[in-house]
């Protein structure tokens, strides 16, 4: 890549610095910043998922039928109740498993169904997935799981909304699903915010977890480039590195959470525009 | 009672028990650790001298605001690199590379910046008339101390407090994700999946994980929740009875 900087620019970094740049410009590390994709991809469409999922989950547990209520409920306790990487893994394969029966019972033979000890069911019924289907899988993934936090904070800003405000809506003649559209979900993203801008930032530090659901993500590439690199022709590139590497990681990650903070507090300048202020 | 025990669940009760204390281990390790150096972060970060509230601050900025994975993969890797220049010649070794060692210690840092942030906001909050009135009683800054300030944190932190603990617990199924597991040194995480590859019961296995993770949590409310009684025996009247509610946040 240096070879694009014109001669001076060269001449003034020096050898040395040079080389550095060269180094960190190499094809290994060029594909390390575009597995950087992965993990934006996962946050901002996990992100979305989430908030659909929470919107879901908080209506549910608001519902007027008990079973409803149960469900949205059980889903926000069970999912919090159990550490999060434990139903990013579970998930995953517990789909897959599912998609396999489901092709199993198409494919296989009944005898073969009948006999089968091991998983899958017969040849056939395995699923070969590609990046892009664990990639969804694990936005799926992140969806639920957060979702069940940002369901929780939904669910209490959407309490938040004054009820004088459905009342009077009610009275306008809105039906209940305008009342709840119109009135209870546009109010109260104001009351949401801060919640939500927590979720945000656990799942944002929870994209660091997408090596384990077998995406080539940042942290498998730090992994790979600091690991102690030998070469037959030149011998020892370089040591142990990959402290260095967690450390542009772990500085990354920091920066990340600090735009964050930066773009939520607009965020919120700007929802509470009109809003009656304590100060 | 035979039948009790070929029993699927009962199976998986019974093999993942041990696994589980190797969480409990890390949980319980890191507690008492992360707790005092927590609320000296927490007084750091609230004291008047400038360098000091800023460090303080820095180090909890820093540790909420980068995953634990990532912690825990740089400091292994840290550990690593110092173990030739240092770790060797010191003949401590083996000891600073383990993983229950260096699990603990990477839990200690991490809990210690969230639960500092809790105490933090509980050292703001309080309440001003008390404070002043240990001062007009011409108590020293240490009896202020003591009489005043650590009482009110402690009792406006500890519902935040047990929450974060439970977070803690939750957070060492991460330590063997990112740490080498040791002969059959396995936590619940690790033990569950060797046994999914054995029979790829996704269902059973990570759900009996699930429950002991669940249950343990539990454990954590009830032991917190006595405390916290003990702590408002006085209010009493108006003091809140501690449910199991989990917060979602951390």
């Amino acid at each position: 890549m240096t070879e694009l900087l014109p001669q001076w620019l060269l001449s003034w970094l020096g050898e040395d610095w040079s080389a550095v740049l060269a180094y960190i410009t190499n094809g290994k590390h060029l594909a390390w910043y575009a597995s950087l994709q992965y993990t934006l991809i996962a946050a901002f469409v996990g992100a979305a998922l989430a908030l659909l999922f929470g919107l879901m989950g908080a209506a549910m547990k608001q519902a007027r039928l008990a079973p409803l209520r149960w469900i949205g409920n059980g889903y926000t306790t069970l999912v919090r109740g159990v550490p999060d990487v434990l139903f990013l893994l579970f998930f995953p394969l517990a789909f897959e498993q599912a998609v396999e029966w489901a092709i199993a019972q198409a494919v296989c033979t009944p005898e073969q169904l009948a006999t089968a000890t091991g998983w899958p069911l017969c040849a056939d019924a395995q699923w070969y997935l590609s990046h892009a289907a664990y990639m969804t899988m694990a936005c799926v993934s992140f969806g639920l799981v957060y979702g069940a936090f940002a369901a929780n904070v939904i669910h209490g800003a959407l309490q938040a909304v004054p009820k004088g405000q459905l009342e009077a809506a009610q009275a306008f003649g809105l039906s209940q699903r305008q009342v709840f559209w119109r009135i209870q979900v546009r109010q109260m993203w104001v009351y949401a915010l801060p919640g939500l801008s927590n979720v945000w930032m656990l799942l944002l530090k929870a994209t660091s977890l997408l090596s384990l659901l077998q995406i080539e993500d940042i942290v498998v590439w730090a992994d790979r480039l600091g690991a102690p690199n030998y070469l037959a022709m030149v011998g020892a590139v370089h040591g142990d590195w990959r402290w260095k590497y967690y450390l542009v990681l772990f500085l990354f990650y920091i920066l990340m959470t600090l735009l964050s903070e930066k773009g939520f507090n607009w965020l919120q300048a700007r929802a509470s525009r009109g809003m009656a202020r304590a100060n | 009672m035979d039948a009790l025990l070929n029993n699927d669940i009962i199976q998986d009760i019974i093999l993942l028990a041990k696994p589980a204390l190797f969480n409990i281990y890390f949980a319980l390790a890191a507690i008492p650790l992360g707790f005092p150096f927590a609320i000296i972060l927490a007084l750091g970060k609230n004291s008047k001298n400038s360098l000091l509230s800023h460090l303080s601050a820095a180090y909890v900025y820093a540790f909420r605001g980068s995953p634990l994975f990532i912690q825990f993969f740089m400091f292994y890797s840290i550990a690593l690199v110092l173990n030739k220049p240092l770790w060797k010649p010191l003949g401590i070794d083996e000891f600073m590379l383990h993983p229950l060692f260096l699990g603990p210690l990477v839990l200690v840092l991490n809990t210690s910046a969230y639960a500092a942030e809790i105490f933090y906001g509980a050292l703001r909050a309080i309440p001003k008339g008390e404070v002043e009135a240990a001062r007009a009683m011409g108590m020293n800054k240490w009896h202020e101390f003591r009489t005043v300030t650590w009482p009110n944190m402690i009792r406006l932190a500890w519902p935040a407090y047990t929450n974060e603990v439970v977070f803690l617990f939750h957070a060492t199924a991460l330590v063997y994700f990112t740490l080498p597991v040791i002969n059959d040194q396995k936590d619940l995480m690790n033990k569950a999946g060797e046994l999914f590859e054995q029979d790829y019961n996704v269902f059973l296995h990570f759900s009996v994980a699930a429950l002991y993770f669940l249950a343990i949590s539990m454990v954590i409310f009830w032991v917190f929740n006595r405390i916290y009684q003990r702590l408002t025996q006085h209010l009493r009247q108006d003091a809140k009875k501690m449910a199991f509610k989990p917060n979602y946040l951390r």
